[in-house]
């Protein structure tokens, strides 16, 4: 295999050195075999200079055209001639260019300028805007910054990871829950990629909020299926988060007030030479809850010096070394701290260098080297330190990565293809203990893994209607040394803790383990007509890593456990299939879509019952091994024109596990399946100053285990499920209607720099006491009653609907920008 | 995290505390629900240690959960629990209340540390078993209190307990700490503890110390100890299965909110011979006691340590 890895990669190296000659007789030669010219740039936005992602450029002559990519690139090969052009996207006026390909390749850099909201009328089509229709991509939901930052979500802040949620097949299992789960996908089944490097936590607050800053962030997209070749390592979706990357024409200040926290950013342009044009630009923006500090004077005695608060810190820049060199840089620091004498806190760091290359005017590459890393600390004791008594628990993840990434970009056909190598340091556990001045530290050695891909992957155009996407990707993983690895008792009834038999020393970078997997991508789409296609689609994916979490919610002091001699990478294969459909006037008014997807997962982590996840040398041994389905049918419908914009979804989706030893040896729903999901939101702009937003959620309550009788053991009441079963019952459903209005305040002079507006909300609107979950347990005073004429105190059950937002939650936050 | 406990500390309240300040709301609401009851299985409740005095094993019958606070007792069954020197002591359910009864000669006790125990139960046809074994106890060596407020909110003062013991070495050691104020047991469901080593699970290595610091203080109510409090605390001896069965009676009986566990059975110890017959649920152990009991008074005071 190694082999094959080689000359696969030297292959390809090969290949990019051909393609990349820039030969000044590009098109001579070109032109003697079959005279084609190339027409390729940037696309940025005229008002900030940010690279425009997914602009469609159209070639009025031929009917065909193409996107431009993460870096606002495009690049198209036509046959020798003139031809007119037509640049278009969401929200900006379109443009029309004239380019000359008789002779040689063009470059050809483009401004859009975004349109005004009172140009809407007068303008014609803006964009291509039957993207629904016309693009392969399906599964996928884009959401704009634009809608997002209407649509506030807790607290009046506008959040990217609780706008997501109202999309089709995403869920959670319940507010204030770690993460989201997609397609019936587990929490840590979710690549989630801020500028190229992964984020092991997206959450501040546990689920609350996501750690990224909506003010620095451009661009976010959503993969559910039809996963392309180029993303792997997490088995149910692809989150693509990227950030702005700063004003390249002016400095900009922008910001915001809320209850829960403020926002500041400030985006700058870099180099700017005699022509004032900049080089280069970054963006710096910062967060910080202050509940804290607000509580400060009302804390007193223990709880004076209690900590509760957290911050991020995103940072980008980038510079244009020549026009066909730029390199960004990205950052992003993150932490949550919690606790009053006990604590704990926990944060994401992660870096990312990219090198956009432009070898020819149809080879793009882009290369990424990102460091991730994500830990938490508890704590005895956060105020004062006490050398003789303490006791603190560190855990976390790291890893550093490479990954090239080639496009070549050829008539009809756009081929990618590269690589990635990953290497992962997981610390399981380190405590350190003391007691009465002895320290002892304990805890388990951190482990090492090596995860390496390659892919190649093609979209091409077959005929008008017909388009193809397809791909392979090997990836590659090594369970590396230093390290031990053990063998468990066999034979133990499923269900059961397995006890270690043998272990085994390994040396450094020793390989401990290896798995490899081919992962075929396929995706096709068929027009049916101008307003209409169809898409299928088909994708298996690998995961290697796995969070060890068996709690309702997963919190932030799970951990990240590599795949072992023991623990098989997770493994799903999933196809999909939509019909898609524009409507309305202008015949893009309304996009519709319905998809049908089914899932099998393999090697889903599960756990015996009274697992022991923390610092457990032999936690593998507590560890099952069991498998998913997971399928459903989504229904969408958006608005994207008008005064009152705004989609409906609804899902309908059952997600089930078999894990031997567990129900009973029988299928059971998982703790986030819910039959109907429904999610409304709807914009509505009154006029220039105010505009309004609702959205609306119902979900089936999900499952939970509840007990069928009890006993008493010393005095304890003991829940007690005589059929052994899991998740047989159903908490109650879950509906929400949240409200927003924004106000724009007025300008005092049309020259004016300073912009402002107030969001006011209200969240969880008519205060229903939603159900996060339902649980039992004897009732805290215990009922005296007489039992043979002695006075004897029993305990008393109770069920009990735990909520975590019990009532309505109204706020106001200020943003300003100049 | 397999308990909303980290360590015995409540992330639940720690969380609440956040949210608190943060000006959140979440709320607990009894409710009615309807749950189906499923067959009656015996339940079984014996624990027997080497105090002085009638050891008892309580046998009942498992109901639907809402009515299990007043189970029925399982009557007519034959028990005896057998050292391993084939000494056989039979249990008597003298009231018919599902008490059966042991009651020692003048200066007899139950039990010898280091020996083997089964527990053998005839019950509506079936036989039951379980063994156990009684493990050494290391003694308490002193139990004294401080001045402090029960939580930051309150403004009064009370008295934290906290007991010193130092781990048997050279030995994995169980221990279940029980704590009496006034002579009751504190017995909700946050005062089950257990100690591994002094520590807690999976610290291997605090082997032969002094019990660490939280496990010091585990012994104290919500509203601590008051002035001439008469307190006691008791080091049971376990068996590692039984650590196992109190970690997950623990969890199990303090689930609940944002990080609950799956809920699951608890474990047995109690096995049907016949491996098709109906199955018993509950737990039979056998534990050496040490204990110390203090009055809150000037003489056990000790200053505040900051």
């Amino acid at each position: 295999m190694k082999q094959f890895l080689h000359s696969f990669f030297l292959m390809m190296l090969a290949c990019s050195a051909v393609l990349a000659q820039p030969a000044p007789d590009a098109v001579s030669a070109s032109r003697r075999t079959n005279a084609q010219a190339t027409v390729s740039g940037y696309i940025k936005d005229a008002a900030n200079g940010e690279g425009l992602i997914g602009v469609s450029v159209f070639v009025k002559e031929t009917g065909s055209g193409i996107t431009t990519n993460s870096y606002g690139y495009y690049s198209l090969t036509l046959p020798l001639g003139t031809y007119n052009l037509v640049y278009t996207y969401v929200g900006f006026t379109k443009q029309n260019r004239t380019v000359d390909l008789t002779s040689q390749n063009v470059r050809l850099d483009i401004e859009l300028k975004e349109e005004g909201r009172d140009l809407q009328e007068v303008t014609v089509s803006t964009k291509r805007e039957d993207d629904n229709v016309k693009n392969i991509e399906m599964s996928v939901n884009r959401v704009e910054m634009k809608t997002i930052q209407k649509i506030p979500a807790l607290l009046g802040e506008v959040d990217v990871i609780r706008s997501i949620q109202l999309l089709p097949g995403v869920s959670t299992v319940g507010e204030g829950a770690t993460g989201f789960n997609v397609r019936g996908g587990n929490v840590d089944q979710n690549l989630v990629l801020l500028d190229e490097a992964p984020v092991y936590n997206s959450s501040h607050l546990f689920g609350f909020f996501s750690v990224f800053n909506p003010d620095a962030v451009k661009d976010v997209k959503l993969v559910k299926g039809g996963i392309p070749a180029v993303y792997g390592g997490r088995i149910s979706s692809i989150l693509d988060v990227r950030m702005k990357e700063g004003n390249s024409k002016k400095t900009t200040v922008s910001g915001g007030i809320g209850l829960i926290f403020s926002r500041l950013t400030v985006e700058q342009p870099l180099f700017k030479n005699k022509e004032g044009e900049a080089r280069g630009s970054f963006i710096i923006a910062g967060r910080r809850s202050y509940a804290d500090v607000l509580a400060k004077p009302f804390l007193s005695g223990d709880l004076k010096g209690s900590r509760f608060y957290f911050y991020d810190l995103t940072a980008k820049a980038n510079y244009r070394i020549n026009a066909k060199n730029t390199i960004y840089a990205s950052g992003y620091l993150g932490r949550d701290v919690f606790g009053a004498d006990f604590g704990f806190n926990w944060g994401n760091t992660t870096t990312s260098l990219r090198w956009n290359h432009v070898f020819s005017d149809k080879l793009f590459l882009n290369t990424t080297a990102f460091y991730s890393n994500y830990d938490y600390l508890l704590d005895s004791d956060l105020k004062r330190k006490d050398p003789k008594d303490f006791f603190n628990w560190k855990s976390g993840i790291v890893n550093y990565s490479l990954k090239p990434d080639f496009t070549l970009f050829l008539k009809n056909n756009t081929l990618t293809f590269g690589g990635q190598a990953i290497v992962y340091d997981f610390q399981p556990g380190i405590a350190n203990a003391a007691s009465g001045g002895e320290v002892r530290t304990f805890g388990l050695e951190n482990k090492y893994a090596l995860e390496s891909a390659l892919y190649i992957g093609n979209e091409q155009l077959v005929s008008k209607k017909l388009q193809l996407q397809y791909g392979l990707r090997y990836s590659l993983y090594n369970y590396i040394g230093p390290g031990e690895a053990y063998e468990f008792q066999t034979g133990v009834p499923a269900g059961q803790r397995r006890f270690p038999v043998l272990t085994t020393k390994y040396d450094r970078g020793e390989p401990i383990k290896t798995y490899g997997n081919w992962e075929p991508r396929f995706s096709a789409k068929y027009e049916l007509n101008d307003v209409s296609s169809l898409k299928v689609s088909y994708n298996r994916l690998a995961q290697y890593i796995h969070l060890v979490s068996n709690t309702t919610a997963s919190t932030p002091l799970d951990v990240w456990t590599p795949s072992t001699n023991n623990i098989k990478p997770q493994i799903a294969d999933q196809i999909a299939g939509g019909y898609f459909r524009n409507l309305g006037k202008t015949g893009t008014e309304y996009e519709v879509s319905v998809e049908l997807y089914y899932k099998w997962l393999q090697n889903q982590v599960d756990y015996i019952d009274g697992a022991d996840l923390l610092l457990n040398k032999y936690l593998e041994g507590d560890l099952l091994n069991g498998k998913g389905r997971a399928y459903g049918a989504e229904f969408f419908v958006k608005k994207n024109k008008g005064d009152l914009t705004g989609w409906v979804s609804y899902t309908l989706a059952k997600t089930e596990r078999f894990v031997d030893g567990i129900n009973n040896n029988r299928w059971f729903p998982t703790r986030f399946d819910k039959r109907h999901t429904v999610n409304v939101v709807a914009l509505y702009d009154l006029n220039k100053r105010w505009s309004f937003s609702a959205t609306f959620a119902f979900a089936t309550g999900t499952p939970g285990t509840f007990p069928t009788n009890g006993y008493i053991f010393q005095g304890y009441l003991v829940p007690h499920n005589a059929e052994n079963s899991r998740n047989n019952y159903r908490i109650p459903p879950y509906h929400r209607l949240d409200l927003a209005a924004t106000l724009q305040n007025r300008k005092k002079k049309p020259t004016q720099k300073w912009e402002s507006n107030w969001v006011f909300s209200v969240y969880n609107s008519y205060g229903r006491k939603n159900p996060f979950s339902v649980f039992f347990r004897q009732a805290e005073d215990k009922r005296t009653v007489t039992m043979n004429g002695e006075q004897v105190q029993i305990p008393v059950a109770e069920a009990v609907r735990y909520s975590v937002f019990a009532t309505l939650i109204p706020s106001a936050t200020y943003n300003f920008k100049f | 995290m397999k308990n909303n406990h980290i360590f015995g500390f409540s992330v639940i309240h720690l969380i609440l505390l956040g949210l608190l300040v943060l000006g959140l709301t979440s709320c607990e609401d009894p409710i009615d629900i309807d749950l189906q009851t499923g067959p009656t299985q015996l339940a079984v409740d014996g624990w027997i240690t080497d105090q002085p005095g009638p050891q008892t094993i309580k046998l009942t019958k498992t109901t639907g959960y809402f009515d299990a606070s007043q189970p029925p007792p399982a009557l007519g069954a034959t028990v005896i629990v057998a050292d391993e020197d084939s000494v056989i002591r039979e249990f008597i359910d003298v009231k018919k209340n599902g008490n059966y009864v042991w009651t020692p000669k003048n200066g007899e006790v139950f039990g010898k540390i280091g020996k083997k125990y089964l527990l053998g139960i005839r019950y509506e046809g079936q036989e039951y078993i379980s063994i156990s074994q009684m493990n050494p106890v290391p003694a308490i060596d002193s139990l004294v209190f401080r001045e402090e407020k029960p939580n930051p909110f309150e403004s009064r003062t009370g008295f934290r307990a906290e007991f010193y013991a130092t781990d048997l070495p050279k030995q994995t050691d169980y221990y279940w700490i029980r704590s009496y104020q006034n002579g009751k047991r504190l017995d909700g469901t946050q005062n089950i503890v257990v100690s591994y080593d002094g520590s807690f699970n999976g610290s291997a290595n605090t082997d032969g110390l002094l019990f660490i610091q939280p496990i010091r203080t585990s012994i104290n109510p919500d509203s601590l100890y008051n002035m001439n409090d008469s307190v006691k605390v008791e080091v049971l001896s376990i068996t590692p299965e039984a650590f196992y069965f109190f970690l997950q009676l623990s969890t199990q009986i303090n689930n609940g909110g944002l990080f609950a566990s799956p809920p699951a059975n608890v474990p047995t110890n109690v096995i049907n011979r016949d491996a098709k017959g109906p199955k018993a649920v509950g737990f039979f152990g056998v534990s050496a006691v040490s204990s110390k009991t203090v009055k809150v008074e000037k003489a056990n005071i000790r200053a505040k340590e900051d």
